[in-house]
């Protein structure tokens, strides 16, 4: 990518503090190139889902800006919501509603039209193809609310799979998450992220999984306390910050390790 | 039948209860359903009482000559859409709780605002107030019934218009937002047309049997229904038969329709959560193949794909 190419996300400044006075995000400056596939990760209320929050203009910031593929998350979130995909944590989805899986995974592509967003027979291809990529497309009519949360969480994967626009953006997808869940929507993520020119940007508390293809990450307590590639992230001092002094990163025979309550081993050659 | 259908034709209020009992069960299946995907069945009875403490406000002006154009009506509608759109402030981040919340705030708020201005009201009008709670199925007007029916097809046609929308904002409001659909939008859209339903139902029928029909009919076809389709049918249907079941019983022995309808309504919701039990007992029992010896295995598969025909695999 050249310098002059517009970046995924720039923030300059940026503090978000909510109404009942926590503040969240501070002094928050960085800028990711596009495209990418980008990191989030930090302790639990360091202010990761605010961020993305904020970048789709879902919170109004109360210092600074920040901008998705050069647009204004306030003055211009129309722009960035028709471009973006969002994942939301699960817990976020109300399951007091009888949606069965096809109408979840229809959502992602019906929410881009206007009403009455009748689902056409290419969008009900789109979103077979999508549930197909994490092996789910037995469970098309199934009840949402009655399947397991690893299987929840694959689904609303599926869901922005099957829709449309250059930015995939999710939030702790892998949470709950068996070993196999989380291969099939890494591997979806990696196709995905290969064949389209599509951007991901993925909250996390665990590197592991997506370490081969994070290209940026971004270190976040509440302000940004590292970014680069993976392995520079994976400073001790910088960890150790972060995640308290429990966290360690270790080197063996070439290898390093970091290890940290949230994330485990992570080997990082 | 024959007697059935003379009776009806020769009874004018007859025919308008029969009438308000379908509007009422379509309003139960448009708003009612909606208020129960969001966890806000709560706002019926609120929306109900706020009707209450408005339509003492236009009491109030019209009697002492303050405001003498504004009927009581007004005052109603009024505080309902405010009790809606101040609930939906509330949860423009779609948490429920803080809805929750807000409801009762306004529900106690408008209570005590009936009850502050009935001391300024003279005391043989008071009884209009607390007939509002009561209400009668079988006393309405015509006025009454083109009200209810006009507030009844506008919130039809949006709910058949918009229902994507309101179903969305109930299951993924941020992420429905972040996807570039007006979320905020739908979300006071829902609100303030349910509440205007609600009102004008109250105002038809009564707060206490609005609430009944609200609320037990949607939450017994959420315990059971699996498509949002379902639900919103299966509430005018257990709608319907609740009040025509309560109209019919008026007309054999002493007693109050809206009372019958409710009781029916509410016990439609614990025959629901029973029938629901009794299924999860089954399903379980199958799940462990230790509990059905092989050669019954057979029936019991048999006798399940049976019972489940809304799509249940195992
Ligand atoms: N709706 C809210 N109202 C008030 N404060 C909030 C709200 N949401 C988050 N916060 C606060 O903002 C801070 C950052 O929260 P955020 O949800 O962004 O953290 P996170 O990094 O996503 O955490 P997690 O790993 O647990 O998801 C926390 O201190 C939290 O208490
Ligand atoms: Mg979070």
């Amino acid at each position: 990518m050249t310098a002059t190419a517009t970046p995924l996300i720039e923030a300059h400044d940026l503090a978000v503090r909510y109404p009942n006075g926590a503040l969240a995000l501070h002094h928050v400056s960085f800028e990711i190139k596009s495209p990418s596939f980008m990191a989030i990760i930090g302790p639990n209320g360091s202010g990761k889902s605010t961020l993305v929050k904020t970048a789709l203009g879902l919170i109004k910031p109360s210092r600074g800006t920040i901008k998705v593929m050069g647009y204004d998350s306030q003055k211009k979130s129309g722009k960035i919501r028709k471009q973006v995909r969002y994942v939301p944590q699960r817990d976020r989805i109300d399951l007091t509603v009888p949606m069965k899986v096809k109408d979840i995974v229809l959502m992602g592509r019906l929410l881009k039209k206007l009403p009455p967003r009748f689902a056409t027979s290419k969008d009900i291809a789109a979103a077979k193809d999508a549930l197909q990529q994490v092996n789910m497309e037995d469970l098309w009519e199934r009840p949402f609310p009655e399947l397991s949360g690893g299987q929840r969480q694959r689904v609303l994967v599926a869901r922005a799979l099957a829709s449309e626009g250059s930015i995939l953006v999710l939030d702790e997808p892998l949470s709950g998450t068996d070993v196999e869940s989380q291969n099939l929507i890494v591997n979806a993520l990696r196709r995905y992220h290969k064949e389209n020119d599509v951007s991901i940007i993925m909250i996390t508390h665990d590197l592991n999984p997506i370490h081969t293809l994070v290209e940026d990450v971004l270190l976040l307590k509440n302000t940004v306390i590292g970014i680069g590639e993976p392995c520079s992230i994976m400073d001790p001092e910088l960890i150790k910050k972060v995640y308290g002094p429990t966290a360690k990163v270790v080197e063996h025979s070439g290898h390093r390790y970091c290890m940290t309550h949230d994330s485990g081993l992570d080997r990082h050659d | 039948m024959i007697d059935i259908i003379q009776i009806i034709i020769e009874s004018p209020f007859l025919q308008r209860a029969l009438l308000a009992a379908i509007l009422i069960a379509i309003i139960a299946a448009a708003s009612g359903t909606f208020l129960v995907f969001r966890g806000l069945s709560f706002m019926a009875s609120g929306v109900a009482h706020a009707a209450l403490g408005g339509t003492a406000l236009g009491i109030f002006l019209q009697d002492s000559g303050l405001v003498p154009w504004f009927d009581p009506i007004l005052g109603a509608l009024l505080f309902s859409v405010l009790v809606a759109a101040f609930t939906g402030y509330a949860g423009e981040s779609g948490i429920t709780q803080k809805m929750e919340v807000a409801v009762g705030v306004s529900f106690a708020l408008s209570m005590s605002f009936a009850v502050f201005l009935m001391y300024y009201i003279p005391p043989y009008k008071v009884p209009l107030i607390w007939g509002y709670l009561i209400g009668d199925i079988l006393l309405l007007n015509d006025l009454d019934i083109f009200m209810l029916g006009s507030t009844t097809l506008l919130l039809a046609v949006i709910t058949l218009m918009f229902n994507k929308e309101f179903v969305y904002v109930s299951v993924d409001m941020e992420g429905s937002t972040a996807h570039g659909m007006n979320a905020r939008a739908y979300h006071y859209l829902m609100l303030i047309v349910s509440a205007l339903a609600i009102a004008l139902a109250t105002k038809a029928v009564g707060a206490i049997l609005v609430y009944a029909i609200m609320v037990a009919p949607a939450a017994a076809s959420n315990e059971l229904v699996k498509s949002v389709r379902g639900v919103i049918f299966a509430v005018f249907l257990i709608a319907l038969v609740a009040e025509l079941v309560g109209i019919a019983a008026s007309f054999v022995v002493f007693v109050s329709p809206s009372a019958i309808a409710g009781i029916l309504a509410a016990l439609s919701y614990i025959l629901a959560l029973q029938i629901k039990r009794v299924r999860d007992r089954v399903d379980v029992d199958i799940d462990d193949p230790d509990l059905s010896p092989d050669d019954l295995k057979e029936t019991w598969n048999h006798a399940v794909t049976h019972e489940h025909e809304d799509g249940h695999e195992h």
